[in-house]
């Protein structure tokens, strides 16, 4: 059971503080609501760049890391779809390090133009080194626009392509800042060893006086439902065949994601899960294979993934995948490993919330959802799911009309 | 109401960093067990390890094999039995094996703790080894170590651990395609008898101790028997290769990787917590030298580092990065320029302070919660060392002076002693 507590300040920034004395450290998160899905179609990957420009200086103090480091912290940063969340950790005597850092980026960004073009370069070569200088790196950018078709889930978090971060400029910067970033469009989370008291104190100095902002309204269009299956094959040199497949689902909030969640862990959860048991161990197909639901807020994806082994044609493979997900909706084994994969949702639960970073990104996570309580709660929210639920739910999405396909074959003979 | 000061950071000295201490003890065999009590909740991590690593092999893979088919049926469970009943208990298991040492950990809820400790009894010392699926994992292995030769970064680190520490050795030797075909399970069964013992192995526990964890241990692992004795020869050095500079050419790569080092000290050395002082400045935090000149100003790369770390029998110590392919030779230069810098300009004070402080952060964080504890209490026992290795690096970080930065630069970044590995297009 984590307790917090919680409060907003005028500005309408959210607080959430939970803490734990059994640690020296604190955790600041702090969650903006903005991620690569609020972009314009036509200048892409600009939330991911934003990122990288957020330790860039802000408009009093010209680095960021240097007096986070002389006050002993550490932090690192995310973007995805939905959001961008950045997290330091720091020795509680000097946690107000961190609300002086990070008031101070949210007040206003130093917009340096060197800034930019460094940050730029350095994104280019993040492309580079994640989706094109790997094997098989380029796989999620074929496969996201094969899914979506008109909501922005279609392009990935480091754009749809990279000449929109080469060309952007700093004044569409400036406008993304003022219309994200703002202390009604955010969220801090607070834990480990501070007070309730000495966080509503420094909350109100560092962050009451920055004003709230005209935040952009999010509008997205809906993605229209698949009612035909997709296949899209690509040939590149790579030393073996891989297999991609996605399937819709609901919004993070539907009462199906439990279920839908425990279904990739049926699949693919640990060394024992279907997958990994019947396609490495028994049938050899694959040399690795996985399963996992992407908890975006919007609509988002359950994704299988898997290498083959040499020599194997990547249809049968394909159907063999099939009869696996087959087999969910007619299954008579499903009791014992229901019980195997809520136990292991229950453990990894708790050794997440072990850790006062987690319990911060987790809390302001499901604050954002609507439901800071869910943290405590979710566990019962799978314990619920039967087999009933299980079948009915991989009946109506594991579906061929609602999969994409995507064949990344070999062009080597020896594969 | 007075106007907020935003340009002076609030800062505090850190308090004095107390670490905990393990409680040791033995079961009746002679095991060293170690107990570390912290954490709020209900969990432990628990670590078996053994003097197993890949030092100990007399052909490539044969430890890590030898490990990663420790949960490929027992006898008294099938692997699948094995591995459903892990997941089961909600237990999340590790197989590692690393260049000394090799082993398991296993991360669980207390309640558990009885089943989980019979599953590792049957894991560590009744494992059978069924030739099925060792053909198996061998397919699977040979397809993983295709794909990792594809990426630059990995060509990079395996040419440079050869030829820092020889093709001979087993820190150094790379792996070939036919590796993959020759192990069978008599030669893991022997690995297993001679290594897997009670002399070569330790427990370290810690989390929220369960009761009677000492009785259970004991009932599991206190009766087991002395192993084969290894007879085998003692234990080679490792011996570097002549040739310095070695590009491998890999066409159509759009970025190239760089690793360039050498061998070093290793942590029983006087030397090498200021060593990882130096290394620091150099290229061991966001803020240094190597991140702040070829990353934040000039953009050639996504990341940079250096590193400083120790095997049982030599440290080395290495420069990382991939890098746009056209900018190659320029990041080269600059990564020699910054350690020619740090050879003859001393740190600035104010820099220092950043490296101090940063470094206080990192000790800090190494001993929250129970499994950084446990984590930095195996990096030390396994050197023969224990917390006063940390409390000199504490000690040492704050009295470390610019001088002998500048000092430690010149005796341990000989320019031409460091090895230069690249990989990419031309």
């Amino acid at each position: 059971m984590i307790k917090y507590r919680r409060f907003s300040l005028e500005n309408g920034l959210r607080v959430l503080v939970h803490e734990d004395k059994s640690t020296p450290l604190v955790a600041m998160n702090i969650l903006y609501n903005v991620g690569s899905r609020d972009e314009d179609p036509g200048m892409t990957g600009l939330a991911h760049l934003f990122e990288h420009l957020m330790f860039g200086g802000s408009v009093n103090i010209p680095e960021y890391d240097m007096p986070l480091q002389i006050a002993g912290g550490e932090n690192n940063a995310f973007t995805n779809n939905d959001i961008t969340n950045y997290y330091l950790t720091i020795p509680s005597e000097n946690i107000e390090t961190g609300f002086w850092l990070e008031s101070d980026r949210m007040l206003e960004l130093d917009f340096s133009q060197k800034n930019l073009d460094t940050q730029k370069k350095v994104v280019i070569e993040e492309f580079n080194q994640r989706y094109l200088n790997q094997p098989y790196g380029d796989a999620i950018l074929k496969l996201r626009p094969l899914a979506y078709k008109i909501h922005p889930y279609r392009w990935p978090t480091i754009g749809m392509d990279i000449s929109h971060i080469e060309k952007v400029e700093l004044d569409q910067i400036k406008n993304f800042f003022f219309s994200h970033y703002a202390p009604n469009n955010a969220i801090i989370a607070l834990t480990g060893n501070i007070t309730f008291e000495t966080a509503f104190e420094l909350s109100q100095k560092w962050f009451g006086p920055i004003e709230r902002r005209n935040v952009q309204i999010r509008n997205l269009p809906p993605e229209p439902v698949q009612t035909e299956e997709r296949k899209l094959t690509i040939e590149k040199d790579v030393p073996s065949e891989a297999l991609y497949k996605v399937w819709h689902i609901g919004p993070r909030k539907s009462k199906d994601f439990y279920t839908l969640d425990l279904i990739t862990d049926i699949l693919a959860g640990g060394e024992s899960g279907r997958l990994h048991t019947r396609l490495v161990r028994e049938k050899k197909l694959f040399s690795e294979i996985n399963a996992y639901i992407t908890s975006d807020i919007d609509p988002g994806l359950i994704i299988v993934q898997g290498k083959l082994m040499k020599n194997i044609d990547i249809q049968h493979a394909d159907e063999a995948v099939n009869e696996v997900i087959d087999g969910l909706k007619n299954s008579t084994e499903l009791e014992s490993e229901m019980e195997k994969v809520k136990n292991k949702f229950e453990s990894s639960t708790v050794f997440s919330n072990s850790n006062i970073m987690n319990k911060g990104v987790n809390l302001s996570f499901y604050e954002l959802l609507g439901d800071p309580e869910l943290i405590n709660k979710e566990v019962s929210e799978y314990l619920k799911v039967t087999r009933e639920m299980i079948k009915d739910a991989s009946g109506r999405y594991l579906i061929p009309s609602n999969c994409s396909t995507l064949y990344y074959k070999s062009t080597r003979k020896d594969k | 109401m007075e106007k907020l000061q935003r340009i002076q950071p609030p800062v505090f000295p850190i308090e004095k960093i107390i670490i905990p201490e393990a409680k040791s003890f033995r079961l009746s065999n002679g095991v060293p067990v170690y107990l570390i009590e912290a954490g709020n909740e209900e969990i432990i991590r628990l670590e078996f390890t053994f003097r197993a690593g890949q030092v100990k092999e007399n052909m490539p893979l044969l430890a890590s094999t030898t490990n990663m088919m420790l949960t490929e049926g027992s006898q008294s469970y099938t692997s699948e039995e094995l591995n459903r009943l892990i997941d089961y208990y909600g237990a999340f298991l590790n197989l590692n094996s690393e260049k000394d040492n090799a082993g398991i950990v296993i991360f669980l809820l207390n309640k558990h703790i009885e089943k989980i400790l019979e599953l590792c009894r049957e894991i560590l010392f009744r494992p059978v080894f069924p030739e099925t699926e060792l053909n198996s994992l061998m397919k699977k292995r040979l397809s993983w170590y295709l794909v990792n030769k594809e990426k630059v970064q990995n060509l990079a680190v395996d040419k440079f651990f050869e030829s820092v520490f020889g093709k001979d050795h087993p820190y150094g030797y790379k792996l070939k395609n036919e590796d993959f075909t020759v192990l069978t399970p008599a030669l893991l069964t022997d690995f297993h008898n001679k290594n897997y013992t009670p002399e070569n192995m330790a427990i370290i526990i810690s989390g929220r101790m369960p009761e009677k964890t000492i009785e259970i241990l004991e009932k599991y692992f206190g009766n087991i028997g002395t192993g084969t004795v290894n007879t085998d020869d003692a234990l080679t050095l490792p011996k570097e290769e002549k040739r310095k500079k070695i590009h491998i050419d890999k066409a159509g790569t759009v970025q190239s990787a760089i690793r360039i080092g050498s061998s070093t000290i290793n942590k029983r050395h006087p030397d090498y917590p200021g060593l990882k002082i130096l290394d620091a400045v150099l290229g061991g935090y966001f803020g240094s030298r190597l991140m702040k000149n070829i990353r934040e100003d000039k953009g050639y790369t996504y990341g940079i580092s250096s590193s400083v770390s120790s095997f049982d029998l030599a440290g080395y110590k290495v420069i990382s990065t991939e890098v746009g392919s056209e900018n190659c030779r320029k990041a080269i230069d600059e990564i020699y320029r910054e350690i020619q810098i740090l050879q003859h300009e001393p740190v600035t004070k104010e820099e220092l302070k950043v490296v101090r402080s940063y470094m206080e952060g990192e000790i800090l964080r190494m001993f929250d919660g129970p499994f950084a504890l446990a984590e930095s209490f195996k990096s030390v026992w396994e050197f023969g060392l224990d917390n006063s290795y940390y409390y000199r690096l504490i000690e040492k970080t704050k009295t470390i002076e610019p001088d002998e930065i500048t000092d430690l630069a010149r005796t341990y970044y000989n320019i031409d002693e460091l090895y230069e590995i690249t990989v990419g297009s031309k």
